[in-house]
């Protein structure tokens, strides 16, 4: 390992960090040093708002996520009583997981080391032998620790381990609410069902190498490319006609702010609305859907709802993405080790058919299995390897500074092909971990 | 048909002797299946499948139902064909340099095969791979679905259901 270059915990840890993330260059410790990773512990991922899971994934009372905040093991789960709550998965007695299982119903969840239980709310309902505990030991302030803060939007569940702090709306911000919303609206009811089964993929590099890029497909995924060129709708490249990848496409990178990014496919592929039409069409249950969104939204809001097929490819900092047909959860495990959690999404109103053609799509290029997702792991592991060389230690995200322009609602916007979507990452990360504005 | 328990009990009936020898014949079409595969000689592994073909390998769980849940693999003919086109590619990274592999066959049981027909077998491998400095073993079941062709054995189906299948795992491009 290489020698640290900061002295944590000292007074001018905050300088150094600053140093480390610089406009349009960041230093390659960001990604390499376990120091910065202990720090992005607990001044991100014990801070920020981080994403949870879906309402749907907990539908009924008693159903419960196993899901992780940074380190800190937490329980989605509906209490008998229909509230959605996150609870520390840590009994209060000697700290043990109270559950093991990665999802479930329960009446109750048990500590097995010591036999307390604790309802579906996080109550502490028995303590064994309880004759062992004086008269201070009240068993109404022994339930499960609630996560600080818990806040929604539109069913997706994000929690802060901070007590105070900004608010999950100041956080999200209006332009990437309005972003998540193009995924939800894909439903002409308005309704998605985050259960249509998980790929989890590790590999060997850090959380931020999962970022949000659009220079990147056509060399990671050339392969890929190369199939769509024979077949124009193989996987995902029904959504990707016309290689949006190039600057001389409509599509955009968008930094919306707080450090949430996308890319901006949605003027690409309104000028591909027919041939998607087309392609829904050949699916059973696909006219009518098509139908469904015109009777649900408005003229322009439906054909655009329609075109963009429910990808909005926003990244939510700092562990959430909507891309595709999935709900992301980055987990970081340590500094040169993430877990991609990505759970497809079934669209509310629509045929199975129509739901099934979307998991087959999600199938051929995401996941262990798929064609695009082990690629980007390959290369994050390369970036990660490479980056181990310190000689001149900047890792570049200058690409498009000189000619990305500030849009009407206040978002930053490149092309395509440019690090914008990046340089706003970094520049919430720099916020996050030095207080910096 | 034979199965574990008439092997045990009643091992050297005329009726067990010919099951040995179709089981035999289906353990070499395992063994040849393994080797092109563990070779990555997907040309001629692909023409061990007749035309209507399914590999599968689902997902989280051993069985689902594939309209409303995602696999790890759900192939017909034209997918596994796009598949295999990508991995032929020279810039399927993940497969730049190709896994190592070496898989063993075993635990070979007829489920409800006839010689004449094929029908599904079921049996348990282990495959070993080396890549990118570490060795993975990846173990598990697979139900293949036989059909006899011309006098041919071909797969019509093949589900692989992975020991860690709802586990983390990083990359599973090859054919497993």
């Amino acid at each position: 390992m290489n020698q640290p270059i900061i002295e944590w915990g000292h007074p001018n840890t905050d300088a150094a960090l600053a140093g480390l993330a610089q406009e349009g260059r960041v230093h390659s410790r960001l990604y390499t040093d376990p120091g910065i990773f202990e720090l992005e512990m607990q001044r991100i991922f014990s801070r920020a708002w981080i994403y949870i899971g879906h309402t749907s994934e907990v539908p009924k009372g008693g159903d419960y996520q196993l899901r992780r905040m940074g380190r800190t093991p937490v329980i989605l789960v509906r209490g008998r009583d229909d509230e959605v709550r996150v609870l520390l998965n840590r009994c209060r007695h000697r700290g043990t997981q109270v559950t093991e299982t990665e999802s479930g119903n329960t009446k109750f969840f048990r500590c097995w080391y010591h036999g307390w239980a604790y309802d579906t709310t996080g109550k502490l309902v028995e303590v064994t032998e309880p004759g062992g505990y004086g008269a201070n030991f009240r068993k109404e302030d022994m339930g499960l620790t609630p996560v600080p803060r818990v806040d929604t939007y539109r069913q997706f569940v994000f929690a802060s381990l901070a007590p105070e702090g900004e608010s999950l709306a100041q956080s999200l911000g209006g332009p990437a609410s309005k972003i998540i919303d193009l995924l939800v609206d894909a439903s002409p009811t308005g309704s998605i069902h985050v259960d249509g089964g998980t790929h989890k993929a590790v590999y060997k590099g850090n959380w931020k190498l999962v970022g949000m890029d659009g220079y990147h497909p056509n060399y990671v995924h050339s392969s890929v490319v190369a199939a769509w060129a024979r077949n124009a709708e193989f996987g995902i490249g029904a959504m990707h006609r016309e290689d949006p990848f190039v600057d001389a496409a409509p599509s955009r990178t968008r930094d919306l702010g707080h450090g949430h990014c996308m890319l901006d496919f949605q003027q690409h592929r309104l000028g591909h609305y027919e041939q998607h039409c087309g392609f829904l069409k050949k699916i059973p249950g696909g006219e009518k859907y098509i139908e469904d969104m015109y009777r649900a939204y408005d003229r322009d809001r439906a054909k655009l709802l329609i075109a963009l097929a429910g990808d909005p490819h926003i990244g939510v900092h700092p562990n959430m993405q909507l891309i595709g047909n999935q709900v992301r959860i980055v987990n970081p495990l340590a500094v040169d080790r993430t877990e991609v959690v990505m759970t497809a999404v079934r669209l509310g109103g629509v045929s199975d058919e129509v739901n099934a053609v979307r998991l087959r799509q999600h199938e051929s290029f995401y996941g262990p299995a798929g064609a695009g997702s082990p690629d980007d792991g390959e290369i994050f592991e390369r970036a990660q390897r490479g980056m181990m060389a310190e000689v001149e230690p900047w890792v570049d995200l200058s690409r498009g500074m000189e000619r990305e322009e500030t849009d009407a609602d206040g978002t930053l916007v490149g092309r395509i092909t440019d690090e914008t979507t990046q340089r706003g990452q970094m520049r919430r990360w720099k916020a996050l971990m030095t207080g910096a504005k | 048909m034979m199965n574990a328990e008439t092997l045990v009990n009643d091992f050297a009936s005329p009726a067990n002797l010919r099951d040995w020898q179709a089981l035999r014949e289906v353990e070499i079409f395992l063994y040849r299946e393994a080797e092109l595969a563990d070779t990555h000689r997907y040309d001629e592994w692909f023409k061990l499948w007749t035309r209507e073909l399914l590999y599968w390998v689902p997902c989280n769980t051993d069985d689902l139902d594939p309209k409303r849940k995602i696999s790890f693999v759900y192939d017909d003919r034209d997918k596994l064909e796009e598949r295999l086109y990508r991995l032929g590619t020279k810039h399927a990274h993940s497969q730049q340099p190709k896994s190592r592999l070496a898989r063993t066959v075993s635990n070979v049981l007829f489920e409800d095969y006839e010689p004449a027909r094929g029908g599904a077998v079921i049996s348990r491998f282990v495959c070993g791979e080396a890549r990118g400095g570490e060795q993975t073993v990846w173990m598990g079941r697979v139900r293949h679905t036989l059909v006899r062709e011309e006098g041919r054995l071909l797969m019509k189906e093949k589900k692989v259901f992975l020991l860690n299948n709802d586990m983390p795992m990083g990359n599973l491009t090859f054919i497993i």
